[in-house]
């Protein structure tokens, strides 16, 4: 069949039976297909995020420079001073590409296209996305852009080999010609326009669909937790994004077509990036966590058997951090020379996202109080969250504070605060959410030892892990330092260990996928956790039919949420 | 296009090679355009094909893609609730489209108003160390460049434009009271306001007294400017397509959302020139000019 | 405080009166060597025990529910969903602790963002002591140091380039009458041919950064190529060199002594390798130092404060209060 005629062939139905194998996974338009699609990406892309934050790991065990010499010298044959050389250069990409996977190919594609994809329309009760071919361009965009990093990484960078190597952030003039001049950066700089552009379509789709695709009687204020999360994402995204792309070409002209936008020969501004990049982002964090917010939502609800407590305050509360997530970008900008009551101004402006933050937490705890909690894998990833959550939240009051930040900025100490909120944060709500809804997507059980196993280890692991960074960081050990002096020595081999512990818990995931693959438990019902899990995705078979809701389900107009 | 036992109005996509072809096409695009300018893979810079190739591939999908969308709004897919839902796309992807456009602002008032900021401003401008800096900065436009008087040919592309905005609408009116005379009239006429509004930008930038490379004023103003003038161009070639649309009695009284958006879409460009033609044009030129 | 420890230090190590490095195991902060440090380092503690307190608040009560509402301690869940006056707590209270953060933080803020001015100190310091308000000049005088203030500021402009420092000292001319400059080089390169025994690891330097102890300094920071940032932890300055952009800010250190810093914006191969020493010596070796470097013999220069004499100790308490 001519491929036009696919998609263009009406008389052609295929909603009651599934499409062939191509059809179905590469001309998807379908949710659920498309958000198993995107949690494959995730996990191809994490293990590389993951391999990459290895050898960075690795590397710090100890004092000197060690595995990327000893990588230089055997993978690709350099010898003396250019092995050193290219060791340094290798370990600023590796930096660089592991803050940008995981960020854009891991976490958002997890939590946003993943999840967001699969659950959105199952708990507001819509048939699809509102855009269902517009959503699969966005994973396929998502994709593209992964190979365009993935080939960046393997292109002629800077004067010290290939790749970019000059962190996530992408500051002028590391990343203009004066630092990296090769393609590498080029690549980059078009693979995050392009995931950029998807991350736009998605953002449309889910609040087009979140806005015109509830089920009668599902107002705003019945929306589960979690679409209200991805609709405040999706709005973070919409807003966020373009201002990245504009900074994103500018920096692309710089490097090509001589403007000067951030080259100060011309009278540009390398500063004025810095602040384009960070009010896209700030929010940026945002959007990793806050879909983790909604699903940890759901958890601790459907593990209590209680409802969510204070409801619209938690629904408001992410309303309101998205908000102020706007207009607190420079705080990540202490130290570039701003006006002084500028950054007084943006002290306060943080401080106060730490109120709704609070009433988060504290909401989850008044949920869990008086419940009858039952310990399954879900809500012990959803506990670690939110204890982690806590320590990673309370040292960005910390680092809010501009006069202390002058000491801890770009030092350890800011590694392990945002490692805190993003990698065990973010990261567990991921994990919370993947067994939450595990046999609701696969429609088989998992393995309850090996989940657990699989919790207490990296919850051990990453602690151990990120936990002494902060002494490192108050210490005085700076980020991205390929090498240490000694005095720096026992913290680094503790969090290296740390690592080591987090690799034994991933490898324990795989395998607990690969047992669940093989010896394919069928579920039972469509609802696992029993009277506690409410939401509409429960109603359904697991796994929930091709196409859902043929006819749409009416919510109760007097029940909660 | 529904199956037997479906009770909704949702539109149910058919399966799609599209998206994947799309982002195909943005892949090779995008290598093509690292090749064309840095050279990849042994490939000399300048190295065009491989983008040229891409576009063609890029056109190629949004051809396919929106004609499917015209056949499926044709033939009863889009139902009043797919139709809402169209509508709050377009909305959100014009809000999006403005951030963009944030963005230019953003670095035309920094350069233009906060550039003191850059030396000393923050500390103490007395200090003479800043001075050399504060001289060097606190001029934008920097001396020796001419700008534009915004009152020749900035000015009178700010009443095409407006004037085009009128004219939109009148063919809208007409299209919604079934005057398809008047409606085909109209957006004629919008769409050679267009084209005179590109013409002229064409014409103002071989007289710019600055260029893009190599001078900041030069890169915010045409950035700023040349993304605008895209736009039009994007704007006139949906309003076109409206346009053969209509000749084709595709557009109905009742049914013509590609018209809405296309008509949205151009009103968006207006009011972002509006801001250009005050706030690159006219301020600057007040406020600078007249202080030399 | 900063007394007690400059005395403790005096008698119990010998030359350098102090190094500041990073100690291995350590916990917490480089000790303190300037006012803005102890500043820091004092609120620090106080933000410390703040969340400390908030993180064991939220864990005694997600441990206490966990036991309490167990499945095995509570069979049947209560269906409650809101409590308007634990709402109301839990907003309120944060933000009112947000609110005593944010008046200990900006005080701080201002001290060390805000340049002093030097003229205004002295005559501060007079008019209270004039006006017989001793507790009030104690106060001052413990963030302000009109002793210092008169003898003016040391300027020194730092400029980051890959992958090194240059120093040029704005107030002393060299031979050829253009002000003095010199480059400082990390001894360290992570390579094998690495010199040994010449100095802590990765912190040493060729010609370190020397300054009199006991004077206001004030840094203009710029850089040649990409961004660097300047910073000495025990110092707890830190400000971005930045192409196009030229940053200011001040320190005073009371103690003789070595102090290592590093780089802290990422700026390229040797991003690890371009670090700050700075030698704080007294102000006649100071003055010994600038007359070699002015004949331009810098190796003899660094010699000079290769051993770093503390203060005598007659100098340092007559110069407290």
């Amino acid at each position: 069949m001519p491929m036009d005629e696919i998609a263009l062939d009406h008389s052609h139905d295929a909603h009651d039976h599934k499409p062939g194998f191509v059809t179905r996974w590469f001309f998807s338009t379908n949710h659920k297909d498309i958000g198993t699609l995107y949690l494959v990406f995730a996990i191809i892309a994490g293990i590389v995020g993951y391999s990459l934050s290895g050898l960075i790991r690795w590397e710090l065990a100890e004092p000197g420079i060690g595995p990327m010499l000893w990588i230089q010298t055997n993978f690709f044959g350099l010898e003396g001073d250019a092995a050193i050389t290219a060791a340094k250069h290798f370990y600023n990409v590796v930096i660089s590409y592991h803050g940008l996977v995981m960020i854009f190919f891991m976490v958002m594609p997890a939590l946003i296209g993943g999840f967001g994809n699969w659950f959105v329309p199952l708990m507001i009760g819509a048939p699809d996305m509102a855009f269902p071919r517009m959503n699969n361009i966005s994973l396929w965009l998502t994709v593209g852009a992964f190979i365009l990093a993935c080939i960046s990484m393997v292109v002629p960078g800077g004067p010290g080999g290939n790749g970019f190597g000059g962190g996530w952030t992408l500051y002028p003039p590391l990343s203009s010609t004066v630092g990296h001049p090769g393609p590498a950066m080029d690549l980059l700089i078009l693979s995050l326009h392009t995931a950029g552009i998807a991350s736009i379509l998605g953002a449309i789709n889910f609040i087009v669909t979140i806005l015109n695709m509830r089920a009668p009687g599902m107002t705003m204020h019945k929306m589960p937790l979690f679409a209200w999360s991805i609709l405040v994402t999706a709005v973070l995204l919409l807003l966020a994004l373009p201002v990245l792309a504009g900074a994103l070409t500018m920096l692309l002209t710089d490097r090509n077509f001589g403007s000067q936008f951030f080259i100060p020969n011309g009278g540009g501004d390398p500063v004025m990036f810095q602040h384009l990049f960070w009010f896209f982002g700030h929010p940026e964090v945002y959007i990793m966590i806050l879909p983790a917010f909604g699903i940890v939502s759901h958890i601790v609800s459907t593990f209590s058997k209680k409802p969510i407590f204070g409801y619209l305050g938690m629904a408001y509360a992410m309303v309101s951090i998205g908000v102020i997530g706007f207009v607190v970008w420079a705080h990540h900008m202490y130290t570039v020379g701003m006006n002084v009551d500028l950054k007084a101004y943006f002290v306060a402006a943080t401080m106060v996202i730490a109120v709704p933050t609070g009433i988060k937490i504290f909401s989850w705890i008044a949920t869990m109080w008086g419940g009858s909690i039952d310990f399954k894998v879900p809500m012990l990833w959803a506990i670690g969250f939110i204890f982690l959550f806590t320590v990673g939240g309370v040292t960005g009051v910390v680092l809010a504070n501009a006069g202390v930040d002058h000491a801890l900025h770009d030092t350890y100490y800011v590694v392990a605060h945002f490692h805190y909120v993003l990698s065990l944060g973010a990261v567990f709500g991921l994990f919370a959410g993947w067994y939450y809804w595990f046999e609701k997507m696969f429609g088989v059980k998992y393995n309850s030892i090996l989940a657990g196993l699989h919790f207490w280890l990296m919850f051990i692991g990453s602690n151990v892990l990120f936990f002494p960074q902060h002494f490192l960081g108050l210490q005085g050990m700076p980020r991205r330092y390929i090498d240490y002096n000694e005095g720096f020595s026992t913290w680094h081999y503790v969090s290296s260990i740390g690592y080591a512990i987090t690799l034994v818990a991933t490898i324990i995931f795989f395998i607990s996928i690969a047992e669940a693959a093989i010896r394919r438990r069928k579920a039972t019902s469509g609802n696992p956790w029993g009277e506690g899990a409410t939401t509409l995705e429960w109603t359904l078979p697991s796994p929930p039919p091709f196409h859902q809701y043929n006819e749409l389900p009416v919510v109760n107009t007097k029940g909660g949420h | 296009m529904s199956g037997g036992d479906v009770k909704h109005d949702y539109h149910l996509v058919n399966p799609s090679p599209w998206p994947l072809l799309g982002s195909l096409a943005v892949l090779t695009l995008a290598i093509g355009a690292v090749t064309y300018m840095k050279g990849l893979f042994g490939m000399p810079e300048g190295t065009w094909w491989l983008m040229a190739i891409g576009f063609a591939m890029v056109f190629w999908v949004m051809f396919g893609w929106w004609a499917s969308v015209v056949k499926e709004g044709r033939t009863g897919d889009h139902t009043p609730v797919v139709e809402i839902g169209l509508r709050y796309g377009m909305i959100l992807f014009i809000v999006s489209e403005i951030m963009f456009f944030v963005a230019w602002f953003w670095g035309f008032f920094e350069f233009s108003i906060f550039s003191d900021a850059r030396v000393g401003g923050t500390w103490d401008a007395a200090n003479p160390i800043f001075q050399e800096g504060l001289e060097r900065f606190k001029q934008f436009p920097p001396e020796g460049v001419t700008t534009f008087d915004p009152f020749h040919l900035p000015l009178m592309n700010t009443l095409i434009l407006l004037l085009s905005g009128t004219t939109v609408t009148w063919a809208h009116h007409a299209l919604q009271h079934g005057d398809m005379k008047g409606a085909k009239l109209g957006l004629f006429i919008t769409i050679v306001l267009g084209m005179a509004f590109t013409a002229l930008q064409v014409v103002e930038y071989s007289h710019a007294g600055f260029t893009y490379d190599g001078t900041l004023y030069g890169s915010a103003f045409f950035m700023a400017t040349g993304f605008h003038g895209a736009h039009v161009v994007i704007g006139t070639i949906f309003l076109t397509v409206c346009l053969i649309r209509m000749y084709a009695g595709n557009l109905t009284p009742k049914k013509h959302l590609g018209f809405e958006f296309a008509a949205w879409y151009w009103h968006f460009v207006d009011v972002v020139w509006l801001f250009l033609f005050a706030f690159v044009y006219v301020t600057p030129y007040l406020v600078f000019e007249a202080g030399k | 405080m900063r007394h007690l420890t400059a005395a403790l230090s005096a008698c119990l190590f010998a030359a350098p009166a102090w190094a500041a490095l990073p100690e291995d195991g350590a916990l917490n902060f480089q000790p303190a060597a300037t006012r803005i440090a102890e500043r820091v380092h004092e609120f620090h503690n106080v933000l410390l025990w703040i969340i400390t307190l908030i993180t064991a608040l939220v864990t005694v009560l997600l441990v206490w529910v966990m036991i309490r509402y167990s499945k095995a301690a509570n069979k049947t869940p209560r269906k409650f969903s809101h409590n308007t006056t634990v709402e109301v707590i839990w907003t309120v209270v944060p933000a009112l602790i947000l609110v005593g953060i944010a008046s200990l933080s900006f005080p701080n803020l201002y001290y060390q963002n805000v340049t002093p001015n030097l003229g205004q100190i002295a005559a501060t310091s007079n008019a209270l002591l004039a006006e017989g308000k001793t507790a009030e000049h104690l106060a001052y005088t413990k963030n302000h140091f009109p002793d210092a203030a008169e003898k003016g500021f040391v300027n020194v402009k730092i400029q980051g380039n890959q992958w090194n420092w240059t120093y040029t000292y704005m107030d002393i001319q060299d031979e050829s009458g253009s002000a003095l400059e010199f480059v400082s080089n990390g001894l360290h390169k992570g390579r094998a041919s690495d010199p040994v025994d010449v100095g802590p690891r990765n912190l040493a330097t060729d010609y370190p950064m020397v300054i009199p102890a006991g004077r206001y300094i004030r840094y203009y920071t710029a850089a040649a190529d990409v961004i660097h940032a300047f910073t000495v932890p025990a110092f707890a300055v830190k400000t971005d060199a930045i192409p196009g952009r030229l940053n200011e800010g001040w320190f005073l250190v009371d103690e003789p002594g070595v102090y290592y810093g590093q780089c802290s914006e990422i700026c390229g191969i040797d991003h690890a390798y371009m670090p700050i020493e700075v030698r704080v010596v007294t102000q006649a070796q100071f003055d010994r130092w600038a007359e070699l470097m002015k004949t331009g013999d810098f190796d003899a220069a660094a010699a000079s404060v290769r051993e770093v004499a503390a203060l005598e100790s007659d100098t340092q308490f007559a110069s407290s209060n």
